[in-house]
Formats: structure tokens, sequence, C-alpha cells
């Protein structure tokens, strides 16, 4: 893709996301629940005290005047006060992201690893007994639920082993200075390699449990681009030369069959976001998914509609990342 | 040499950082909090925590009585004015001493507008009609109301004492992540979705003598981690990463229970389970078919089998343990047969076909009462709503035609004003039943301003009698609140506020 390409696929980014603050904005506005409500609860409260907090929230002002405010806002990046924290919402997001992030980064170095690894091995070995588990693995990966695997995980490691902890990102004890956010990195800048190993225990179960479903889908990509790919001339071809086995699988073969997996990949790197609300709840993990899930509860107006505006923003980047890939790796499409 | 650099890797992954120091007590709670401003949330999750930073001028026992925490005492001087003493030489955890000023700053906070940069506490009305507070001398403060308002020292410890001088020099802003109180803990650390760290406030002037041991608290460390999942949090308490866990799902107590390093504590909530009645539709529009639905449901064993026996069966929808509860009252027993006859004498030899509305959360119970009544005249189904949208529906019983509502109201105060007057009386907020009895109503506007404590119990008892014969909800019960705990921890007993107070509890090594 020309950079001309790209500089119009991020134009086109502008009406994508006007679609969406429509979709969200009123779909959050309409959803039944008051806010105030929601809020104050079963205690008691005069009319003018709700008015008040009415006020403050900004549910005061007709719809249509408060989604002008929200466009200006989405705009410049602000998303105004978070109704329950009662601090700015882009302040409340951000503390949250770097977990969500690096939780995603993990899942995914997990995914591709084991994915490729696998789908590589079962294409390679076709029918033999590793084929099968593989296949039969992948199946029941895809099938299986991530808030019960997370959970017999924990059963597994925490409880009955005690080999890992249960939740949270990093033990009470370790104090890292804030440098990415990312703790992996952080710990290692700071040279903190006991913190380090820290934060990996408490990334391990959680990491596997988000790519576990990615890994099983990457695998079964993988083996049949690279079954497709090893019955090409030019793998025949290529072992006719006299060229190392090594060599045609790695070099020619896997080449070619990575095409798709990349694809597939960061297209489905926006689900893993999706499941990290279910994956962060249940190892306690402190970030962004699980704030949206509550903001959704509590009708977090602000909050809701700026996170999700955010995750659209990431899909479609990872969207244009997919076709970026595919056209570097297919010399077909480039021109 | 490759394989022993992956298998030291392997092993420091699997060895913990470090092993909990002795003194470290470590709660697994189920949410985060919101912010550290006692004055800027409406949650008691939020409320629970920041009291172990913050003390309140008046605080409650875990039997619930109200007794003084700064202050030393606590009188009534006429019907609008309330008179504390505070204890002198309490100190903040900056070393400033905590006067009269900073008690009048807090709840200047509270009821002025405008007062929490630009905007008004969210807590406002859990102060009441406070007009003014007034600074009589250095360590004493005379809270008047605009009106005579007798349950003002039942709300009075929902609402903790900030520093002046520290709200002024971080802002509103800074009082959202950082904080600086009178109580047992200092904050260490709050990090965001993760975990509050807190540390003991070696100045500590020794909190409640009305909850001895009065001192500074007893363990070194307090870390609350969130871990909203209660499989999880269950989890967390067994492998020993945490020493106490709150919201145990009934279902899961048999795991602590069967583990010989933990133990499950409970207490009586503050939060009545009822069935709304729609009063304004038939069949509900006639007490006698009100008085069989009551007469319908086993709660008992409802009780027994759903909810593990953790619950009380409730009379009216006032707990055994709120001020004014009329003790003559027994829950309506089970009684299938007498049921079918009142529905007969009302018209519905046959039954009569009926739905009740629940959410998600609650629909096993839901389902036990339909099958209950379903034994007794009554064809009842059940339909599945999200919480939110169901409040909007049942708002104006008048403009619905929803029969029956599965909910419930909180009163952390167990007064009869914060869950009687509300879900009861003609048009009040939380009345979603349609009932409308003037008599009642008379009785609950007179305790509302009623000062003398025995006069004001006995309105709010009769008017208990008309609703428990007239019967417009459907009265369950008042579930328990459970934790889980390790056995080393010692002297922590669950409260019905519902709020984990730490600075009585220790920690064996």
């Amino acid at each position: 893709m020309s950079p001309l390409g790209v500089v119009e696929r991020l134009l086109q980014l502008v009406p994508v996301l006007l679609g969406i603050s429509i979709v969200v904005f009123f779909m959050m506005a309409l959803t039944p629940g008051d806010p105030v409500e929601l809020m104050l609860g079963d205690a008691r409260a005069t009319d003018e005290q709700r008015q008040s907090l009415r006020h403050d929230m900004g549910l005061d002002r007709p719809m249509h005047e408060r989604f002008l405010v929200f466009l200006r806002n989405a705009a410049t990046g602000e998303f105004g006060m978070s109704f329950h924290h009662r601090r700015p919402v882009r302040q409340v997001i951000l503390e949250r992201l770097p977990a969500t992030i690096e939780l995603t980064l993990a899942a995914l170095v997990i995914a591709l690893v084991v994915g490729i690894g696998l789908g590589v091995l079962a294409a390679v070995r076709r029918d033999s007994w590793i084929d099968r588990l593989s296949t039969v693995t992948a199946l029941v990966g895809v099938s299986m639920p991530g808030f019960w695997f997370g959970i017999l995980l924990i059963l597994l490691f925490a409880v009955t082993l005690g080999a890992l902890p249960v939740s949270g990102r990093i033990g009470y004890e370790g104090e890292v200075p804030f440098v990415t956010g990312l703790l992996l990195v952080d710990t290692l800048v700071a040279s903190k390699f006991a913190s380090f190993f820290d934060a990996l225990r408490h990334l391990l179960l959680p990491a596997v449990t988000l790519g576990l479903a990615m890994a099983a889908l990457l695998m079964r990509v993988t083996r049949s681009a690279m079954l497709e790919a090893l019955a090409q001339d030019y793998v025949t071809f290529a072992e006719a030369k006299g060229i190392s086995r090594a060599r045609i699988l790695f070099r020619h073969a896997l080449k070619n069959a990575l095409i798709p997996t990349v694809t597939v990949a960061a297209i489905e790197t926006g689900t893993l976001l999706g499941g990290n609300m279910i994956v962060e709840t249940v190892f306690g993990w402190p970030g962004l998914g699980r704030l949206v899930v509550e903001g959704i509860f509590t009708r977090n107006y602000p909050l809701v509609q700026a996170a999700v505006l955010l995750y659209a923003v990431i899909y479609v980047l990872l969207n244009l990342c997919a076709d970026l890939l595919y056209a570097t790796l297919n010399p077909r499409v480039r021109s | 040499m490759r394989t022993m650099g992956h298998a030291i890797a392997a092993l420091a992954i699997l060895a913990p950082l470090a092993a909990a120091g002795a003194a470290d007590l470590r709660v697994g709670y189920s949410s985060d909090i919101t912010t550290l401003d006692p004055a800027n949330h409406r949650s008691r999750v939020t409320e629970g925590l920041v009291h172990n930073i913050y003390d309140a001028v008046i605080t409650r026992t875990d039997d619930m009585k109200v007794v003084p925490e700064i202050a030393q005492s606590f009188t009534q001087i006429d019907a609008t004015t309330y008179e504390a003493k505070i204890r002198p030489g309490i100190k903040f955890q900056d070393g400033s001493a905590l006067t009269a000023e900073d008690v009048k700053f807090t709840f200047d906070r509270l009821t002025k507008d405008n007062a929490m940069g630009g905007k008004t506490s969210p807590r406002a009305s859990l102060v009441g009609p406070l007009a003014d507070t007034i600074v009589v001398d250095p360590l004493t403060v005379r809270f008047k109301l605009k009106n005579p308002w007798p349950i003002f020292p039942a709300y009075l410890p929902f609402n903790q004492v900030v520093s002046k001088a520290f709200v002024e020099k971080v802002g509103t802003d800074g009082m959202a992540t950082q904080a600086m109180g009178s109580g047992p803990f200092k904050l260490v650390e709050w990090r965001r979705g993760d975990s509050i760290i807190l540390e003991r406030f070696a100045g500590y002037y020794g909190g409640a003598t009305d909850i001895p041991p009065a001192g500074p608290a007893r363990v070194d460390r307090v870390i609350f981690k969130v871990i909203p999942e209660a499989a999880s949090r269950v989890a967390a308490l067994l492998a020993g990463e945490v020493d106490l866990i709150d919201e145990l799902p009934q279902h899961m107590i048999k795991q602590i229970e069967g583990n010989p390093r933990t133990q499950v504590l409970k207490t009586n909530g503050t939060r009545s389970f009822f069935i709304d009645l729609n009063n304004k539709k038939p069949p509900f529009n006639d007490a006698r078919v009100r008085q069989a639905a009551n007469l319908a449901v086993n709660r008992q064993l409802i009780i027994d089998r759903i909810l593990s026996g953790l619950a009380v069966p409730l009379a009216t929808l006032i707990s055994p343990d709120s001020y004014g509860y009329n003790a003559s009252l027994k829950p309506y027993a089970y009684d299938p047969a007498k049921a079918k006859a009142l529905l007969a004498e009302a018209g519905y030899p046959n039954g009569v076909e009926v739905t009740i509305d629940v959410d998600n959360a609650f629909k096993d119970q839901a389902e036990a009462v339909a099958a209950s009544m379903s034994q007794a005249g009554f064809k009842a189904g059940v339909r599945l709503w999200e919480r939110t949208a169901l409040t909007d529906l049942w708002k104006d019983p008048e403009k619905h035609d929803r029969q029956m509502q599965f909910r419930s109201w909180g009163d952390g105060a167990l007064d009869p004003v914060g869950i009687f007057v509300p879900v009861l009386k003609s048009k009040d907020r939380g009345n979603f039943s349609g009932y409308s009895n003037a008599e009642v109503d008379a009785l609950l506007t007179a305790a509302d301003t009623e000062t003398d404590v025995a006069k004001r119990s006995k309105q709010y008892e009769d008017a208990q009698a008309i609703i428990y014969k007239e019967a417009p909800l459907l009265y369950l019960w008042l579930p328990q609140d459970i934790y889980g705990a390790s056995k080393r921890l010692k002297s922590w007993n669950p409260s019905p506020r519902g709020i984990v107070k730490l600075h009585r509890a220790a920690i064996d090594g």
C-alpha cells in the first residue's frame, strides 16, 4: 500500500468514528436506568439534592446539547468527568489502559508462539498423533469459555499447587516506578529482577487464559495454510534441488503460509481486547475491560462512551495493520 | 549451561517474591473504591474502606449501637440542636491537631452548595436537614438542624471527618487520590483497580472507647486486594493469599468450611427482600389475594434450601435488629389451604395466573417463590429483566400492568425511616406497589419529627401492624452478610453496616 493509501485509510477513520460516536452516545443515553438514581441507591435525598447531582453530571441539559458537548469533547480527547470517580474520564482510563495492553500483548505472544508452532507441527506430521492431538486441543480451546478455563487454572496452579498467584498484577511488596505502565518493562528498566519475575508470575495465568482461544484459531489457520503451501510445485522443486528440509519448511513454505495467519492474528487482536473484560474479572486484573463493565452497570455515560470509542479506534487501526501486513507479505497485492 | 539457565528462570517464576509479613492483614475485596474522598461518593465499599483512614464524630459498634468516636460525648441540646465534645489530643496523620474547626469544615463541605470544587457533595442527603455547624470552642461543635430529625445521630456515622488544612492544600481533585485522616491507618498507595495499601498510624488516639480494646491498630499493614469474581476470591482465601474476603456467595460456603485453615463469618444484613404486589390492578388490588400470596410462600424451606439457611424470615419489611421493630408480629406461616380459601373468597376459585419480574441475580429465589405459590392456588411464573430496566418499568405503578416484582431495599441506619417510609408511604420514592393508606401515612409523618424515642417507636410498631394485615407486599427475608476468613484473623467481627473496619483486628503469625 502506498503512503497515500495509508493516509486515505486513516482519513476514512473520521466518518467511521463519527458513526460509532453516534451509536455509542444514543445507545447509552437511551438505555433505561437513571445514573442519578443508580448512584443514590436506596438512601434518602431531596429533589433539590437530586437536581444538583443531575446538574453536576450535566444530565439536566437536553439530549442534543449533550451530544454536541460529547462530540466536541471527543474531538479534543477530553470526555468530561466520570460520574462515580468524579475525576476526568481521560485520567481514569489512562490509569487502567497499560494493564490491558500488557495483558493483551502477552496473550498475543502466547497465541502466536503456540498457535503457529503447533500449526506447523501438525501440518508437517499430518495425520500423526501430534496432528490429531493438536486438532482436538484446538477444538477444545476454541469452545472452552475463558471464564471457566481461568477458574480451572486458578484451582490447579494457585490453590492446589500453590505455584502461581490467584489475582492481581504484582505483589504489594514490590514498588515499581512508573515509566511505560507495562510492569514487565518498568521492572526491567528499574533493574528490579525479583519484581520482574513476580509480575511475570501474575501475568502467566491470565495471559494463557486470554490467549487460548486465539492460539487455537491460529493453529488451525496455520495448519491448513501450511498444508496448502507444502503441496505447491515450488516445494516439490526445492526438494528436488536437494535443499534441506528445515530450509524448505521455514524459508519456503512457512513464509507463504503465514500470510493468512498474520492477517487473522491482527484482526483477532481486537477480539482479545473484548475477551479482556472476562479475564480481567476472573483474575482481578486492574485493566480497562473491568472498568467498562462496571461503567455499563452504573450507567457511567462519559466513561463508557470514551472507552468504547477508544476500543473502536484500536480495532480500526488493527484492521489497517492487517491490510498493511498482508500487502507486505504478499507481493501480489503490493501493486 | 543453557538448560540450567532455563531451569533457574523457571524456578524464579514459581518462587513467590516475598512471604507476607507476620502482621500484614490482606483482604480480598469485591470491588475497588471509586475515590479516597470521604465526601465525594455514594458507595458503601468506598465508605467502609475510607473509614480505616478517616474516623467519624460518632460510629457504630458491631451490634449497631451508636457510640462516640472522635467525640468524647454526643448529646442532644434541644429538638434541633446536637452537641459534640471532641476528645482532646487527637492528631491527624500529619501530626496536626484535630479541632472543632475541622469538624465544621467537614460538614460545611457536605452541606453547602458548590463546596467541592464547584460541585455539591453527593452525600449531602445523608446529613438530612443540617443547616449549620457551629464552633463553640476549639473542642466543641454544635449541629443545628432546620427542623427536628430524630435520626440525625443514626446517620452521622456515615460521614468521616477531614482535615481543613489538608483539603485546602490538595483541593477537591487531590482528595480523590490522596488521603490524610485521623483514623487507625495511613494510606501508602492506591493502585487503581488492583489494591489499596495501608499502614498503621502509630499516633492514633485509639478510637471509640466503647469498642474495646482502645489503642493503635494491631496489624502493621492492611492490604485490600480487589478481586471482583467470587470464585477467585474464594480461591485466594483457600490459597492463603488473603486473610479475609467479603461477599461470600452461599453456594461456596462449604468450600470455606471444609478447609481446616478457614472459617465463615456472618452477620444479619440490613437489606430486606420482598415482592412488590401491584396494589393498583387486579388481582392484587384485593387485600385477600395479597394475604393469600403471603400465606402461599414457604419462607423457611426456601431459606434452608436456596439460601443455605442464612437468612431470617420477615413479618414485614423491618429487620428484627431495627429500631421500632414490632416483635409481636410473626412472619406469615405457610398455609396453602388458607391461601386457596382466601383466593376463592376473592373470586378466584380456580386460582389466578401471576408473573414475578426479577433480575438475573435473584432468579433462583424468585423461581422458588413461584414454585411455592403454585402449590397454593396461584399459577406463578417468572420473567427475567435487567435490573435498571425493571426499576424504570415499575417506577410508576399507575402506568404498567406488571403484577409482582422481586426486589430489596437496604437501610444502613436500621431505622424504619430509611425503609418503611420510602417503600410504603403514599407516592414515596421507593413505593412501587402503589400502596396508599392514610393511617399509615399519618403515623409515618408523625414519626418523622417525633423526638420522644419511645413514642416514635410505638408509631412505627402501630404502622407495622397495619401493613402486616393489609399485606401490600409479599414479605420475604433478610439475608445475612457472609465473609470468609482465615483462622489467623482474630478479633474482627462482621458488622451489619457492611463495612470492613480493621482497627481492632489482629493476625496470628
